[in-house]
């Protein structure tokens, strides 16, 4: 399992939308929009803090909530919009 | 007091202060926009901090140009013209720098950051005023056009504005169904309304923006479609930073001005600030004015750093306008007869000050949010 410090993308998640969870309870595979963990003003702070944080430009996100569906959809597109900041 | 006070920006329009405190008063009664003033804050460069150099701009950080808006706040008793000059910076030149093409960056931005075109942004409208998830003015797609139908309500400047950015509805309800485009105001079928009249910052000219089968061309959009909530945040934190920083520097003139009535007024063979009933007051506007600069520098470094500051912005916002209401009554009060009457400015400051609990999302939805960050 990867550690928060190692993985900034679980911290932030689990910082501003799971607090008081344990991180590493956090799986790759849960779906953070079924759940309503992340609504969807939760949504907008999310895209906001990946754009900022990895430098993304706005036109370069996708817009569709599914793309954000689990921790492990958010990595694949930072990796491939942002290869060397992950 | 602060550190922020000694950054070199802090200053800009200190040298302006003649030009922008003539007949503040005449001006606030007439209820205009004093255009003549907005030649010494062109002058001053304040426009130009935030930008880019190659559009005309300083290269200055968020928190640098914080603290010339508070500078601007300390120097000038004009708190309308200053609003209108913190919408200046924040309405169009900041989302235009982060989404704009370079082709709309290099034809719009020298003239936004020179203070020689007047911006507005059009958000609220008049059945959705911060509930802006709901917008209901349309652009809808017709090949290399966008059609723009609907209105727009309370736009700060739009008296005076020759550009406006205009947030409406592409697509579906909610977040991801807005957009936001550039408007020049000779745009067919974009007309401004008569001002209206205010009980405060009068000389912050706002106006209703009707839209009907305004054409744009799609060039004109910014960032991608359905992108329109992410600018508006983008704005609003900084909105939020950028004119109560104005605040900021507007309440630590007025603890100066109480401070010194305090200990020269005399009352019963003493200074009326002797008097723990004053003192307190002034001692709980000391306390305002500190947590308000606490606030704002620290939630303006974390913003800078790409930090969420979500819930920080919005306790910011509560924190600053109450505090700046707060410190406007107790001068009233510790002025007595004179801060009741209109021509010390006492009046006027606290008229000026209500507005700040309403305008950039009530105070009400700004607590809505931070409770519903928290969970609940």
């Amino acid at each position: 399992m990867t550690t928060t410090a190692s993985d900034p993308i679980r911290a932030y998640i689990v910082s501003e939308f799971l607090a008081g969870e344990d991180a590493e309870d956090l799986t790759d595979d849960f779906d953070l929009i079924e759940s309503t963990v992340v609504n969807s003003l939760g949504l907008v702070r999310l895209i906001s803090w990946i754009s900022e944080t990895y430098r993304i430009p706005v036109d370069d996100i996708p817009l569709e909530p599914a793309a954000y569906r689990t921790l492990a959809d958010i990595r694949r597109f930072v990796e491939q919009a942002a290869p060397a900041s992950v | 007091m602060a550190a922020e006070k000694d950054t070199d920006t802090y200053g800009v329009t200190a040298p302006y202060g003649d030009e922008l405190n003539d007949d503040v008063a005449r001006w606030d009664r007439a209820g205009e926009f004093p255009r003549e003033k907005w030649k010494p804050l062109q002058r001053s460069g304040l426009f130009t901090l935030p930008f880019a150099p190659e559009y005309g701009g300083a290269g200055r950080t968020l928190t640098e140009t914080m603290s010339a808006l508070e500078g601007l706040g300390h120097t000038s008793r004009d708190a309308g013209l200053n609003f209108s000059a913190s919408t200046q910076i924040v309405s169009v030149g900041i989302p235009l720098q982060a989404f704009g093409s370079e082709e709309l960056r290099s034809r719009y931005l020298p003239r936004v950051t020179s203070g020689e075109a007047i911006t507005a942004h059009a958000i609220t409208e008049p059945s959705h005023g911060s509930d802006v998830m709901n917008i209901r003015t349309t652009a809808v797609r017709e090949g290399d056009e966008y059609v723009i139908d609907g209105g727009k309500m309370f736009i700060t400047n739009a008296p005076v504005a020759d550009l406006f950015l205009l947030y409406v509805r592409t697509g579906k309800p909610g977040a991801f169904g807005l957009s936001t485009f550039l408007a020049e105001r000779s745009t067919p079928g974009l007309k401004i309304g008569e001002p209206l009249e205010t009980m405060g910052l009068r000389t912050s000219p706002i106006s209703e923006v009707t839209l009907e089968n305004v054409r744009l061309p799609a060039a004109n959009r910014l960032g991608s479609e359905g992108a329109g909530f992410l600018i508006m945040d983008y704005v609003m934190k900084r909105e939020v930073l950028f004119s109560f920083a104005v605040n900021l520097g507007e309440m630590t003139h007025r603890l100066g001005r109480v401070l010194e009535h305090a200990t020269t007024r005399q009352q019963f063979g003493s200074a009326i600030g002797k008097n723990q009933a004053v003192s307190h007051k002034i001692a709980d506007m000391r306390i305002a004015v500190e947590t308000a600069r606490k606030w704002l520098y620290d939630t303006g470094r974390k913003v800078e750093q790409g930090t969420d500051a979500s819930l920080d912005v919005a306790a910011t916002k509560i924190v600053v306008s109450e505090a700046n209401q707060l410190t406007a009554r107790h001068a009233i009060q510790i002025f007595g007869a004179r801060g009741y009457l209109t021509d010390t400015g006492i009046e006027r400051e606290l008229r000026n000050a209500t507005s700040g609990s309403i305008y950039s999302g009530t105070n009400e939805i700004q607590r809505n949010c931070i409770a519903a960050l928290m969970g609940l």
